[in-house]
């Protein structure tokens, strides 16, 4: 394997209702992303991209996109109907040929110009769950609800992870709910999808990020701290949710052992949870204890641009490296209901 | 699959399922496609000229893709409503549900006086379908004022120009549109 470390990122922060079409909301974070790794953009040997058109309902618009990305003269590109934290594992991928030294990852989405719960449950089997309408909110409360029939979690502990994150988010600039909630407060108030309330769920999000990977020593020269992926892996559980044990997230841990996540102490863990019991199953499929910092940034319950969630949580893990002098991270992705595609990158820097 | 009935043999197994999904957007102009689209009700067609490399876009995208740097109302120059066929095509439309389009046209890239990209996908007006060429040199046929809807993504000119039709000047020679067609 070819030594692959992330050197820059960049966000455009949660944005909320945009004007701005997608790739103009990109530009900007691209740019920035590629300034901050000094590398010339002429020298980035391939660029991936992760993104839904079903969001905005813009047909083509990952297409539009590569406008943000100054494709002229061509490049080599290559695109995922996934998060961004996808494109970052394709380019990994690419980077491993060995013929090509930087690549640039980038994704957006814009959710606020869509009804989330009519939109996600296209990703559904178009036979038995889509015409139900199973939107992915009523899917996650079927999850939360056998968590807590297990005797595995409580109400009160889902409160007690958005308690943690929205005051973790209070030190993160890019955070979009963040402050002070007690749990009693968050019990009060009624439910969404029960056993879920609004706060166990994801706030409506539009953004966009933009990593730059380099392999080998070049990434030493470019950057004082680069954060080099040790493991990274995808695994995915059966399409149809009910054929799957809700009370495990068996794929995130499957992906956690292929990463090698437990070879080491984690310093930081950034969970791509997006419903406050996601994180609960996470930490315990991931083999996480007390001596990790789990979303110091708040996390996907704080700001959740869909298709960038993953992507933001692997640059807030490579940000720990590279900004804090944290040793070892790792940045989790989801996709799909109930936890159904789960990646684990894990990052280390320099001793 | 619009009939199920026409396909199911009777008594056989179900083979088709009929699901229409229907879904809701909101549409939100980006500032930059507002500003074009405000030009268009006034007749008038503009674009973005990159400070970098002097290229005109029109529509204006509010950036320069080539120099990845953004462009503001203060980089707006005006284009004419006037420019050659690059490239064309002609669409033979099929009777689907919903279809409008009864008989053959054609759709073209035209290459306005004043831009340095093509706009797509414009109807060409007043001239057989066999006699469209690369170079014909055409001129705007503008929707009356109040039927000027601009793209709200800021693609092509909306319904402000019902079509382009010839001028009838000489055609362009290839070497004015040859790094413009498809
Ligand atoms: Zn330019």
């Amino acid at each position: 394997m070819r030594d692959v470390a992330i050197v820059s990122f960049a966000q455009s922060g949660s944005l909320v209702d945009i004007a701005a079409s997608e790739t103009q909301m990109l530009l900007p974070v691209i740019n920035a992303a590629v300034e901050r790794s000094g590398i010339a953009r002429a020298d980035i040997g391939f660029t991936c991209s992760g993104s839904a058109d079903y969001l905005a309902g813009t047909p083509f618009a990952f297409v539009a996109n590569l406008e943000a990305v100054g494709a002229w003269p061509p490049i080599s590109e290559s695109h995922v109907d996934m998060d961004g934290a996808w494109a970052l594992y394709e380019a990994w991928v690419r980077l491993q040929h060995g013929d090509v030294d930087v690549a640039l990852a980038f994704s957006s989405g814009i959710s606020s110009r869509s009804d989330l719960r009519e939109v996600l449950c296209l990703q559904n089997d178009p036979y038995y769950l889509m015409p139900l309408w199973a939107d992915h909110i009523s899917l996650a409360a079927l999850q939360a609800r056998a968590l807590i029939d297990a005797g595995l979690a409580t109400e009160g502990d889902f409160a007690e992870v958005v308690a943690r994150s929205r005051r973790s988010a209070s030190t993160n600039p890019f955070a979009q709910l963040s402050g002070d909630v007690t749990v009693e407060s968050l019990l009060a108030e009624p439910y969404t999808a029960a056993p879920l309330r609004a706060a166990d769920c994801p706030p409506i999000t539009d953004g966009a990020a933009a990593v730059i990977l380099v392999a080998g020593d070049l990434a030493r020269e470019v950057c004082e701290r680069p954060a080099w992926i040790r493991g990274i892996d995808h695994r995915s559980e059966a399409h149809y949710p009910g054929l799957r044990d809700l009370t495990r997230a068996g794929s995130a841990r499957l992906a956690g052992e292929q990463a090698g996540v437990g070879t080491a102490p984690v310093e930081v863990a950034e969970l791509s949870a997006c419903f406050s019991h996601e994180e609960l199953l996470l930490s315990t499929a991931l083999g996480l204890g007390d001596d990790t910092e789990v979303n110091p940034s708040g996390g996907s319950l704080a700001s959740n641009p869909m298709m960038v969630s993953g992507l933001i949580r692997i640059g807030e893990a490579f940000r720990q490296i590279n900004e804090n002098g944290r040793h070892r991270t790792l940045g989790h992705a989801a996709s799909g209901p109930c936890l159904q595609q789960n990646l684990v990158c894990v990052l280390e820097g320099d001793s | 699959m619009t009939d199920p009935a026409k396909t199911e043999d009777e008594g056989g197994p179900i083979r088709f399922m009929p699901q229409l999904i229907s879904l809701d957007y909101t549409v939100r102009t980006n500032p930059v496609a507002e500003a074009f689209g405000a030009a268009l009700a006034d007749g008038r067609i503009t674009g973005h000229q990159c400070p970098n490399c002097h290229l005109v876009y029109a529509p204006p995208k509010g950036f320069c893709p080539i120099c990845t740097i953004e462009t503001t109302a203060e980089h707006e120059v005006p284009v004419a409503d006037t420019g050659m066929v690059t490239s064309w095509t002609v669409l033979t439309p099929i009777q689907y549900t919903g279809q409008r389009e009864r008989h053959d046209y054609a759709l073209a890239s035209i290459l306005l006086e004043g831009a340095d990209g093509t706009v797509g996908q414009q109807r060409l007006l007043e001239i057989p379908l066999d006699e469209i060429r690369l170079g014909l040199k055409v001129a705007a046929v503008w929707a009356p004022p109040n039927q000027r809807e601009a793209d709200d993504r800021g693609y092509g000119l909306g319904t402000a120009v019902d079509g382009w039709r010839p001028t009838g000047e000489p055609d362009a020679p290839a070497a004015d549109y040859r790094e413009h067609t498809l």
